[in-house]
Parts: structure tokens; C-alpha cells; sequence
């Protein structure tokens, strides 16, 4: 199975959108770099949805530029920040594949999408299973990086 | 305005409540799902209130009808602000009562703009 490519252009458009307007720090696609998940803490926040397509959306980055999205969003120094993180960065992947799933339902039938769910810690990695395409796009905001992923499974 | 913002997403909630404060809203009051804030709404006058959907306990739909079938709430406006944005989502809310709709992520211009929408509809 592979990912249609109108499908992660729309993944990467909807993340740019949602940076732009409601964290204000815009975020260049960063196609030669790695990705976030190298070492120290992270956090994973993780969309699944259900309908004429399955799988999930995730947003990844390292817990100090969680840290800086979550401050940028209230309005508050980073260090200001405090214990909302999960909750800001929560509602980033919701609003990254809301607005996919808005787009998408434009063009074929629309999907169901699930509540977020956050994990945080260090040396961690998901394994999927063998059928499910996978794709990862990296970006660069104020240097530090961040990462969408979508994975797409056979309907339900 | 006395503005009542519902949403499970307390950064949500700052977000809208910062927008409406810098657009001179500055009497706001917060609840983090529809039945905190059906019980809110019986000590706390506002003038309009601003929902989320996807909520744990009571939905925003669920609130809204809740809102329309009691007497001293049913013309209160209410502004939706959601994720939720096929056609067949803003049919469902506009039946249950909502009396505008924002799709996240928004601008303080488009809040701006729908509240007026809310207040005149």
C-alpha cells in the first residue's frame, strides 16, 4: 500500500497552516534532516482515524520544543510553562488531522478521528505492523526540529 | 461581553480567552465540557458562549441542545470552534442550534468576524 501523494501534501500544508496561526512560528519543511527523535526526552502525540481511510496522525518533537510550542500557544515564556505541555501538544495533532480530515473530505468521504493521545519519555520507538505505509515529513522551526508522521492501514 | 469558552483543552481555552481578551472581551468565564457548563450557566449570566465539539461527559452538541430546550438559555448565541468541519458536522450543529462556526486552527480576525455573526443571527 502506498500514501497518496495529495494526501501528504495536505499533511504537510495543514501543519504549516496550524504553526502559522496558532503557535506563530512558522515551520519550513526540512527534507535532509533526521528528525527529532535522536536522543533525551520526546513526546508523541497521537491522532487515530477511521472511515474511508485508517491509520494515524502523530507529532513529534523533543520535550524543550514542546515546551516552546506550548509557551508560543498560551501567550507565556517557555519556562513559564507548566504542566500543559502534553495538553498544547495534544491539541496540535488534533488540529494538524482535523484540518487533513477537512481537506480530504472534500475530495472523497470523510473519516472519523479519535482524541489524542500523548507519550513522553526517552529511547523509545513504535513498531508497526508489515502492511501499513508510513510516511515522515521533518521541519524546522527556529531551529529546533519537529516531525509529522502518517500511517495509513487497509479500512477496517 | 460576559463570554462562557467550553472546551476539554485548557491550552484551547487560554488561546480563545487571549484572542477575546485582545479584542476587548474581557469578562471570561471557562468549563471543560458541555455539563460543567449547563451547571456554570446556573450561577453565571453571559451574554454568548463559545463551544468546542468533541468533549468527554457532554459534547458541544449535547450542550447546545441542552442550551435550547431550557428557557433562560435558549437564546443565548453560541459560536462552535472545532475540528469538525465536513458539511455534514455544520448541519448537524447548525440543527441543534449553534449560530456560527469556526474551524480551528482560526485567526483573531475570524473569531472577530463570527462573533459579530453569532450576536446578529
Amino acid at each position: 500500500m502506498e500514501i497518496p501523494e495529495p494526501l501528504i501534501a495536505t499533511l504537510v500544508a495543514a501543519t504549516q497552516e496550524v504553526f502559522e496561526t496558532m503557535v506563530f512560528k512558522p515551520v519550513a519543511l526540512d527534507a535532509d534532516a533526521d528528525g527529532p527523535r535522536s536522543a533525551g526526552p520526546h513526546i508523541v502525540a497521537t491522532i487515530a482515524f477511521a472511515g474511508y481511510r485508517c491509520g494515524f496522525v502523530s507529532f513529534c518533537s523533543a520535550i524543550d520544543t514542546a515546551q516552546e510550542i506550548a509557551g508560543a500557544m498560551l501567550g507565556l515564556e517557555p519556562s513559564a510553562v507548566n504542566g500543559q505541555v502534553t495538553d498544547a501538544i495534544g491539541e496540535i495533532a488534533n488540529m494538524i488531522a482535523g484540518t487533513v480530515r477537512t481537506r480530504m473530505a472534500e475530495v472523497e468521504p470523510p473519516w472519523a478521528i479519535s482524541v489524542p493521545t500523548v507519550t513522553i519519555g526517552s529511547d523509545f520507538a513504535t513498531i508497526y505492523m508489515a502492511d501499513v505505509a508510513r510516511a515522515v515529513r521533518v521541519f524546522n522551526m527556529d531551529g529546533h526540529s519537529i516531525a509529522v508522521e502518517l500511517i495509513l492501514h487497509k479500512p477496517l | 461581553m460576559r463570554i462562557l469558552v467550553v472546551d476539554d483543552s485548557s491550552t484551547m481555552r487560554r488561546i480563545i480567552i487571549n484572542t477575546l481578551n485582545k479584542l476587548g472581551h474581557k469578562e471570561c468565564h471557562e468549563a471543560g465540557n458541555g455539563r460543567e457548563a449547563v451547571e456554570r450557566l446556573t450561577t453565571t449570566t453571559v451574554d454568548m458562549v463559545i463551544t468546542d465539539w468533541n468533549m468527554p461527559e457532554m459534547t458541544g452538541v449535547e450542550f447546545i441542545r441542552a442550551l435550547r430546550s431550557n428557557d433562560t438559555t435558549k437564546h443565548l448565541p453560541v459560536l462552535m470552534v472545532t475540528t469538525n468541519a465536513s458539511q455534514d458536522d455544520i448541519v448537524e450543529a447548525m440543527r441543534a442550534g449553534v449560530n456560527s462556526y469556526v474551524v480551528k486552527p482560526f485567526t483573531p480576525d475570524t473569531i472577530k468576524e463570527k462573533i459579530e455573526a453569532s450576536m446578529k443571527s
